[in-house]
């Protein structure tokens, strides 16, 4: 089984992209479950979105307490409380203009970024950053399929389908080459 | 029942809109309802079958969860499939009137989401919202999964028409309400096979000069309760006839009480609702390791199947309750009515309580594995205990 955390703000999509991703997971035949908790949900608190994916029926109901991968939508909430909820060797994609040595210092676990924003910025997306950290975590994690990741994007989109399926690749591309370097 | 295997039919989608699906395939009449934090995606995807011209319901969004309730038993009264759904702080308002409908005989089916009733406000998964409203003589379920909801759902309309009784089916917030799984559909033919219109004893009708809910003496109050107790022991039987007429069609099993790897068990988790699936993980795991431990999964609350829950309790030596509730001043809802279902047994098992999840806190396998082995065989006392 994989777990997977995202934290984001409210309204920022990380409960969105816990549904698109689980879409894409399920899409390549793995058996999903993604929740979201929050309380008087609204813009600005952080909202949590958790998902498993595994080969046969998933019937955990509880929160996952040691993530596989975490995917932070803001480096303002990547503190202690939350990389305690990495597994050693967990990989850990946070949108952020700063480097990785910047933000490994906060702690033993290693971080990656992505600049989310200026890729959204790129791909005339304004702020939605959700397409492009999508894309950049696909590439950390190895899976789901990129083309299946931007198909669900794709079919999921309200609006803008060309751009964020431009950024979800954008991201995936820049990490890939990055995950080679390394 | 387990979570469904994957095949072409599934669908992802959340446990609250896997009951607006079974609700939309149940084609109820009227629908009043009110939006409540975490109920409201039923409320919001039936709005949206509305829009598409695939739910034909009069669907009405009066100013409270009270009114609600009184829309339901008006409309029910005039013979109309009816449905509502609530949660929490909701359902609590409706409370004067769930005993209106239960002895007015309305047979609607409510879906609840249970969540924390305030104070302090909270939004998390604990059943002591429905728990709590065990005495105004509404049918009770609990469901594992967006799947057992979606089923469920259908077969309380089912139900509640053949009883004449109220019919409330909760799931636990988030856990189910908001976890997003596949899920499979039946088809409109399925389910329109499965609850065909059955002919009303208690209707008002314009043509006809007749009361409903009038003054009585005592005398014809005190047979209303009597009608009911026979109604309430009549349900056991048509949920199990329920249960397998649907899994007839679908091939999906339910049941009052469901069994998991109880065979030659030496304990037994007791659950009801969303923990049950933790449960089967944490049964999984120490069977692996050889403890001879199983799972009985309570479906049907209330009434609660008590002949079936003591013969199943006799075959154990130690059962763990384990109740996502707190009663002030007692402890485990569940626990007190399992202890009460026991009275006079010489075979009872060793009882525990374990007060597991009160406020919504996750309580993951490794906990309830830790539990079962903590407390086989270990003496018993009538007061629960609270799990970190």
């Amino acid at each position: 089984m994989i777990e997977i955390i995202i934290l984001g703000r409210g309204g920022q999509g990380a409960q969105t992209a816990g549904n698109l991703l689980a879409q894409a997971f399920f899409a390549m035949g793995r058996q999903v479950q993604t929740f979201a908790t929050y309380g008087g949900a609204r813009r600005g608190t952080p909202v949590m979105s958790s998902l498993r994916v595994d080969d046969g029926p998933i019937r955990l109901r509880c929160n996952i307490v040691q993530a596989d991968a975490l995917l932070c939508f803001d480096d303002s909430l990547l503190d202690a409380d939350f990389l305690a909820l990495a597994r050693p060797g967990a990989r850990i994609v946070v949108n952020s203009p700063r480097t990785s040595q910047d933000l490994t210092g906060t702690g033993p676990h290693r971080i990656i970024p992505v600049d989310g924003r200026a890729i959204a910025r790129r791909n005339d997306m304004g702020k939605v950053v959700n397409s492009a950290l999508l894309g950049g975590f696909v590439a950390a994690l190895g899976q789901p399929d990129i083309d299946t990741m931007c198909r669900i994007i794709e079919q999921s989109a309200p609006a803008r389908k060309a751009e964020n399926v431009a950024a979800c690749r954008e991201a995936h591309d820049l990490m890939a080459a990055i995950a080679e370097e390394a | 029942m387990n979570a469904p295997v994957l095949n072409e039919d599934m669908r992802l989608m959340n446990g609250n809109h896997a009951v607006a699906w079974g609700v939309r395939l149940a084609v109820p009449d009227v629908a009043p309802l009110y939006p409540i934090t975490p109920q409201t995606p039923i409320l919001e995807k039936l709005i949206e079958f509305q829009s598409q011209g695939q739910f034909k319901a009069e669907l009405l969004t009066p100013e409270s969860e009270h009114s609600a309730m009184a829309g339901c038993i008006a409309a029910s009264a005039l013979g109309a499939r009816v449905f509502t759904a609530t949660s929490s702080q909701g359902l609590l308002l409706m409370h004067e009137l769930l005993h209106y409908a239960a002895g007015a005989r309305m047979p609607i089916v409510m879906f609840n989401v249970n969540r924390t009733p305030a104070a302090p406000w909270g939004f998390w998964p604990d059943q002591i919202d429905s728990l709590s409203q065990r005495d105004t003589g509404w049918v009770q379920l609990y469901t594992e999964n967006p799947q057992d909801s979606l089923d469920t759902v259908i077969q309380a309309f089912r139900i509640a028409e053949s009883a004449g009784l109220p019919v409330m089916v909760n799931h636990d917030a988030f856990y189910v309400s908001h976890s997003v799984e596949p899920v499979s559909l039946p088809s409109a033919d399925l389910v329109q096979s499965y609850l065909p219109r059955q002919a009303r004893e208690i209707k008002l009708d314009t043509t006809i000069g007749r009361s409903v809910g009038a003054p009585v003496d005592q005398v014809q109050w005190n047979r209303t309760r009597r009608e009911m107790q026979i109604a309430m022991a009549g349900i056991a039987d048509l949920t199990v006839q329920a249960g397998q007429d649907w899994a007839a069609l679908t091939g999906r099993k339910s049941a009052p009480l469901e069994f998991y790897k109880t065979e030659g068990a030496e304990i037994v988790l007791v659950t009801m609702g969303s923990m049950t699936g933790t449960a089967r993980d944490a049964v999984d795991r120490l069977r692996a390791d050889g403890v001879k431990a199983g799972l009985l999964k309570l479906r049907l609350f209330r009434p609660l199947p008590l002949a079936d829950l003591r013969a199943a309790l006799a075959r154990f030596g130690t059962a763990l309750v384990l109740d996502r509730n707190y009663s002030p001043g007692t402890g485990g809802v569940l626990h007190q009515e399992i202890k009460a279902a026991l009275f006079g047994m010489d075979d009872a098992p060793g009882l525990h309580g374990l007060l597991a999840g009160v406020g919504g806190v996750s309580v993951p396998v490794e906990t309830l594995e830790a539990l079962a082995r903590e407390h086989l065989g270990a003496p018993t006392s009538p007061d629960p205990i609270w799990v970190e």
